[in-house]
């Protein structure tokens, strides 16, 4: 138990290290854009259909459960609404950071784990190259720009997955759902959303960074790292998203 | 009828080295290095110098902290103590598994150390091509590393640890794992870039063709400091027990396997 606090002491330590070098490079304008536009394609458009497929079932699912006990109570108008809340506030958000930090995060962590193993970081400090600079610091800005637009695309389609199912499960036209959307759903809810999955970007990006970068050893620790990043990202993901909750929509 | 084996076929003698004047300081100047990692000390006090034009091959069994010290002479580790005075920023270092970035070309690889310097793409395009002209790759100039063989990693490896000129060039195992044709190939390299750059270089290796032919000095490390030093004639010749087992390859000796 007190290893395990240690490990996670030392990891929170290297993880607020590594913001405040990476956003030192980027408020002096140190961004390799080409590379900052790859790294987007690989962390945004390949997720795209992960993302899609995701979001689409959880809304299907979603709206399945919520549209059954509105019936129930002849609430069935305010199924848009419900639905809705429960995406723009906690599903979208949670789905495609959760999701991103699987494909990305573990990716990441294993390409900079490798890189480590096989002396090729050591290679760059030679070269006088900050890693941090050369390797995160586009990671983190496509995944600051492209995790917020996925998050808010899987908001997109689990609302259209919700309005195929409250049509056929509970015989509501989508003009209702879409009244009950707009009647609910708030401009500080979109603002939230987007706070969520920026944070959401930083925790992806900055624990997979850091975990790659502070591995030494052989190929067992890729394997290591890689679960290591996993677990860490996501347990942030929802300790971060509750903590933006309890701020923001709290009872006062 | 006598026959003998490949393995038992004596080794080309080395390409006649250019001779070197030695500067009045050395570029390379080490001294009382101490290094350990947690209980395990692995250096406890290495002194040694390097001249501009010449090449001193550090040797020794595996483990006894030879590539520690291109690590610490880089910047990479910290000594415990000691100082280390290194007279120049323009460090090469070719390492033992090329190290070279596989998201990135030939090309883009070498580019990384002209990073710092302010050059048109053109400027960058020419010095690229001269170098790797240097080592025979000009045609892979576009190919990724995982694309080329181990020997061409080396090359690209080497091309890219002299983009700059630099006045240090350090070489951690240069021919581990390379088959002895590529050996002789990349010792020849090696020679012709100290002719070429006049810079002052280090070679950890224990492969004997490779200190032999390129060293003009060497230093064999055991127990964490330095048991001796000399040329290389005179470590094929030596009497020191240390020397004689590893030059000799016995297992009668001090150094235990």
């Amino acid at each position: 138990m007190v290893k395990q606090f240690n490990i996670g002491y030392e990891l929170t330590g290297q993880v607020l290290i590594l913001i405040w070098k990476t956003y030192g490079y980027i408020l002096r304008g140190h961004i390799d854009w080409t590379e900052t536009t790859r790294q987007a394609y690989m962390i945004g458009v390949k997720s795209f259909v992960v993302v899609s497929i995701t979001a689409l079932f959880t809304g299907f699912a979603m709206s399945l459960q919520i549209s059954r006990e509105l019936v129930l109570f002849g609430a069935d108008t305010a199924i848009g609404g419900v639905v809705s809340l429960a995406l723009v506030r906690e599903i979208g958000p949670i789905t495609a950071g959760v999701i991103v930090a699987g494909r990305v995060g573990s990716s990441v962590a294993a390409e900079l784990t490798t890189m480590m193993i096989s002396e090729q970081i050591d290679a760059l400090k030679v070269m006088r190259i900050d890693p941090v600079e050369f390797l995160v610091v586009p990671r983190y800005v496509a995944a600051a720009f492209t995790i917020p637009i996925l998050s808010v695309y899987a908001m997109a389609v689990g609302l259209i997955a919700g309005v195929i199912i409250a049509q056929a499960a509970a015989n509501v036209p989508p003009n209702t759902f879409l009244d009950s959307v707009r009647q609910t759903i708030l401009d500080r809810d979109f603002g939230v959303h987007f706070l969520k999955s920026f944070i959401n970007a930083t925790i992806i990006i900055m624990y997979s960074c850091a975990i790659g970068l502070h591995t030494r050893g052989g190929a067992e620790d890729v394997g290591i790292a890689t679960t290591r990043t996993i677990v860490w990202t996501m347990t942030m993901i929802f300790i971060f998203n509750y903590l933006v909750t309890s701020l923001t929509y709290a009872p006062r | 009828m006598p026959s003998s084996s490949p393995s038992q076929q004596p080794v080309p003698p080395p390409p006649k080295r250019d001779n070197f004047e030695k500067s009045k300081e050395p570029l390379i100047q080490v001294r009382d290095l101490k290094m350990s990692f947690g209980e395990k000390v692995i250096l406890r006090g290495v002194d040694f110098e390097v001249y501009a034009g010449e090449t001193l091959g550090i040797i020794g069994p595996s483990g006894c902290g030879k590539s520690t010290i291109l690590k610490l002479l880089c910047g990479l580790l910290e000594p415990d103590s000691g100082t280390i005075t290194v007279r120049s920023n323009d460090i090469g270092l070719v390492f033992q598994g090329s190290a070279l970035l596989n998201s990135l070309s030939v090309r883009q690889n070498l580019e990384l150390p002209l990073r710092s310097r302010k050059l048109s793409a053109e400027e960058k395009d020419k010095i690229i091509r001269n170098k790797l002209s240097l080592v025979g790759l000009e045609d892979y100039i576009d190919v990724f590393p995982t694309k080329l063989s181990g020997g061409q990693q080396k090359r690209t490896s080497f091309a890219r640890a002299i983009v700059n000129d630099p006045r240090i060039i350090l070489y951690d195992e240069p021919t581990t794992g390379l088959d002895p044709v590529m050996s002789t190939v990349v010792e020849d390299y090696m020679i012709e870039l100290e002719n070429k750059l006049h810079a002052a270089s280090i070679v950890v290796t224990h492969q004997y063709s490779t200190w032999s032919r390129t060293a003009d000095r060497i230093i064999l490390l055991h127990g964490g400091i330095v048991v001796w030093q000399g040329n290389p004639d005179e470590a094929m010749t030596s009497n020191d027990e240390y020397m004689r087992q590893f030059a000799h390859a016995t297992r009668q000796g001090p150094i235990l396997t």
